[in-house]
């Protein structure tokens, strides 16, 4: 059995006994589960130096590698959460759909193809490696988000008698909602601006990527106008998650719908 | 576990008034006490329960009539008595909360280890009891960590706050007001203080009742017309007024929200009528709740709490089999005992009747003992390995211990 078998196996393991702890309460699964939980991380940073070592540069530089390490540095982001005991049910939503997309990235050979860079190498490491970080983060905060639009619901009807009602406190989710989209933002912003200066660097002509830029900016707008109205008029909770869920989207339709529609979007044949 | 019996007179058949009277400590029940019996009483609100070992029904009657000053009659009247497995799985179930007027309260434990210190503080408990009682906290034990029997709370207070906590977290960073002074409000308070809400204010029409409850609950009182200031400020706001009409309408909730910033609250209305306009339940991050909502919560967690009580039941039917293979073997080991000692008398009896001198008296007891004791080695080797309540009563049976048993005590 091959490594990238055994971390999907380690994450479907451990999707099952969080969820089964989002179930029944057990006492005893808390230690299991973040047992589990750093081996998998563990086993999935491994999946990555491997091949890193075997490309000899950093897997990001195509669509499987970027979603790889997307999910990576989110399982890293949800480390200290899970280590908490009142949000460690979140590892019961993020697992599940970190484990799906595993499911179709680890036992293909995709993760070790490698892609002609170019020039200016040290920028594209720093747009994609901040992108990435930016997207990772907003993985985080569409979990949350789904969490709080779910637990808002349960507090609405009432339904508190139920295991699946022992959710983290609204207040804890729109904080941490709240801290990774501003973290999130940042990083998706320093990694636009890396993004310009790599294209300016191989003077790239702006319409060959117009669609990916035009994408970008929409989301950047979205994630930019939920801080805004934040700050502005005090957009907690709800909306918030529910504009993330909306702006979560179009990451999915940006990263799988325009390299569909436009496959040298890059302008380079890259991600 | 044959020799343990419960008297109990509880809220179900007795008045308020009689169980006032019906109380019993374990001091009292001293003087009554015989050789090798045990008592221990158990007192709350609603019940008073009398578990013993090794005395006569009639003298626990009397003992309890000439200290509560109440007829034998009407005692037994108005009190249930259980025996041996029945009197055990009823202080399982009380221990449980499962025979409480709120099923799977938490207090009566508590008041039955308090019961459980006195008793044994008096000497009036021992081995038997202490072993009953024993099992009786583990199996209670069990049953709330098990099942969700105390999970879910059903008072309405307790349900407004648990609310809060769902949406605030740890309350004891929120800001909470009490809008009345009434009881429903001091209770609501008290439970917020219970969960460690230390910031809090009183607001109140008539402001003295206001200061009277806020030093009652460590808070702070405020005047009324501060009410829109306070409900900026506030977190959870609880507000239970005897106001014919709602003193918080839709257009002062909709200035108080755009001056905290959309920030969430939590409004709980336990006023009838209604203190709050219902419609403020549609504004963004109003969490409104009205009497009606938490009645309908309530009501589901009790629903909840009879499902977990057939759980709870099945938890009991364990410890029960645990505890009565426990009293087996001890009663095996008392038969063990009565056999021996049949033994012994039996070899006396002998012995009595011959007329030889003391050297042969000597011989004949050794080779009489180790006949005996030769012939007794199957049944009680029996008796270790299979020692169920029906082999015990058998060997007794044949060897009519209990007759042996009484002429030994009528010879002493």
């Amino acid at each position: 059995m091959t490594l990238p078998w055994i971390v999907l196996i380690t994450y479907i393991l451990t999707s099952i006994v969080f969820i089964t702890y989002l179930m029944t309460r057990k006492s005893f699964l808390v230690s299991l589960s973040r047992l589990l939980y750093v081996c998998c991380t563990v086993l999935h940073l491994l999946v990555i130096v491997l091949a890193w070592h075997k490309i000899h540069h950093l897997p990001l530089t195509s669509p499987p590698q970027a979603m790889n390490m997307i999910i990576f540095l989110a399982s890293l982001v949800f480390m200290p959460l899970v280590w908490r005991r009142s949000t460690i049910v979140l590892g019961a939503f993020f697992l599940p759909v970190a484990t799906c997309i595993l499911a179709f990235l680890l036992p293909s050979q995709s993760l070790l193809l490698s892609s002609a860079i170019g020039s200016y190498r040290y920028l594209y490491p720093l747009h994609t490696l901040s992108v990435v970080i930016g997207e990772a983060l907003f993985v985080v905060a569409f979990v949350t988000s789904l969490v709080y639009l779910i637990h808002e619901r349960i507090i609405m009807r009432g339904s508190l008698h139920t295991p699946i009602s022992g959710l983290p406190a609204l207040m804890l989710l729109d904080k941490i909602l709240y801290a990774s989209l501003s973290l999130g933002f940042i990083a998706i912003t320093v990694g636009m601006i890396f993004g310009g200066l790599w294209a300016t660097a191989l003077e790239i002509q702006i319409g060959s990527i117009a669609p990916k830029v035009t994408a970008g900016g929409v989301m950047w707008a979205v994630f930019a106008l939920s801080l805004h109205q934040r700050f502005a008029i005090g957009w907690k909770g709800s909306r918030t998650a529910i504009i993330t869920l909306i702006g979560f989207c179009l990451m999915l339709v940006l990263f799988f719908g325009i390299r569909w529609a436009y496959p040298h979007a890059h302008g380079i044949g890259l991600l | 576990m044959n020799r343990i019996c419960c008297l109990s007179m509880n809220h179900k058949r007795a008045s308020v008034d009689i169980l006032e009277q019906f109380r019993v400590n374990p001091e009292d029940m001293l003087p009554f006490m015989q050789n090798g019996s045990e008592i221990y009483a158990l007192n709350t609100c609603n019940r008073t329960e009398v578990y013993w070992i090794n005395i006569d029904d009639s003298t626990i009657v009397e003992m309890l009539s000439h200290i509560t000053g109440i007829e034998n009659k009407l005692i037994l009247e108005l009190s249930e008595v259980f025996r041996g497995r029945e009197a055990v799985e009823h202080l399982f179930v009380v221990a449980a909360g499962l025979d409480s007027l709120v099923i799977g309260e938490p207090q009566i434990l508590g008041q039955i280890k308090d019961a459980y210190r006195a008793a044994v503080a008096s000497a009036t408990s021992s081995t038997l009891m202490n072993k009953v009682l024993h099992r009786t906290f583990r199996t209670a034990k069990r049953i709330r960590t098990e099942t969700d029997i105390g999970r879910y709370p059903v008072s309405i207070a307790s349900e407004a706050v648990e609310l809060a906590t769902h949406i605030f977290g740890d309350i004891k960073k929120s800001k909470a007001l009490i809008i009345g002074a009434g009881d429903m409000a001091s209770i609501a308070g008290k439970r917020l203080k219970e969960r460690g809400s230390t910031n809090l204010s009183v607001i109140n029409r008539t402001h003295k009742r206001a200061c009277d409850l806020a030093a009652e609950l460590g808070g702070i009182p405020k005047p009324f017309d501060c009410l829109m200031d306070e409900l900026t400020l506030s977190d959870i706001v609880i507000c239970s007024t005897g106001s014919s009409d709602p003193i918080i309408s839709n257009p002062i909730m909709e200035n108080v929200m755009r001056a905290r910033r959309n920030s969430p609250i939590i409004l709980i209305d336990i006023a009838l009528p209604r203190d709050i306009d219902p419609d403020v339940g549609r504004l963004y991050n109003c969490y409104l709740y009205d009497i009606d909502s938490l009645k309908s919560i309530v009501n589901r967690h009790i629903t909840s709490r009879e499902l977990q009580a057939e759980k709870a039941r099945e938890i009991i039917e364990y410890e029960l089999g645990v505890l009565g293979k426990w009293f087996t073997s001890l009663d095996a080991n008392t038969t063990i005992k009565d056999l021996f000692n049949l033994m012994e008398d039996t070899i006396e009896h002998l012995l009595s009747d011959m007329n030889v001198s003391e050297q042969e008296r000597e011989k004949m007891e050794q080779s009489l003992r180790l006949s005996l004791k030769r012939l007794l080695h199957r049944p009680v080797s029996f008796l270790k390995e299979h020692p169920s309540v029906k082999h015990i009563d058998t060997v007794r049976r044949i060897f009519q211990l209990d007759e042996n048993n009484q002429d030994r005590h009528k010879r002493q």
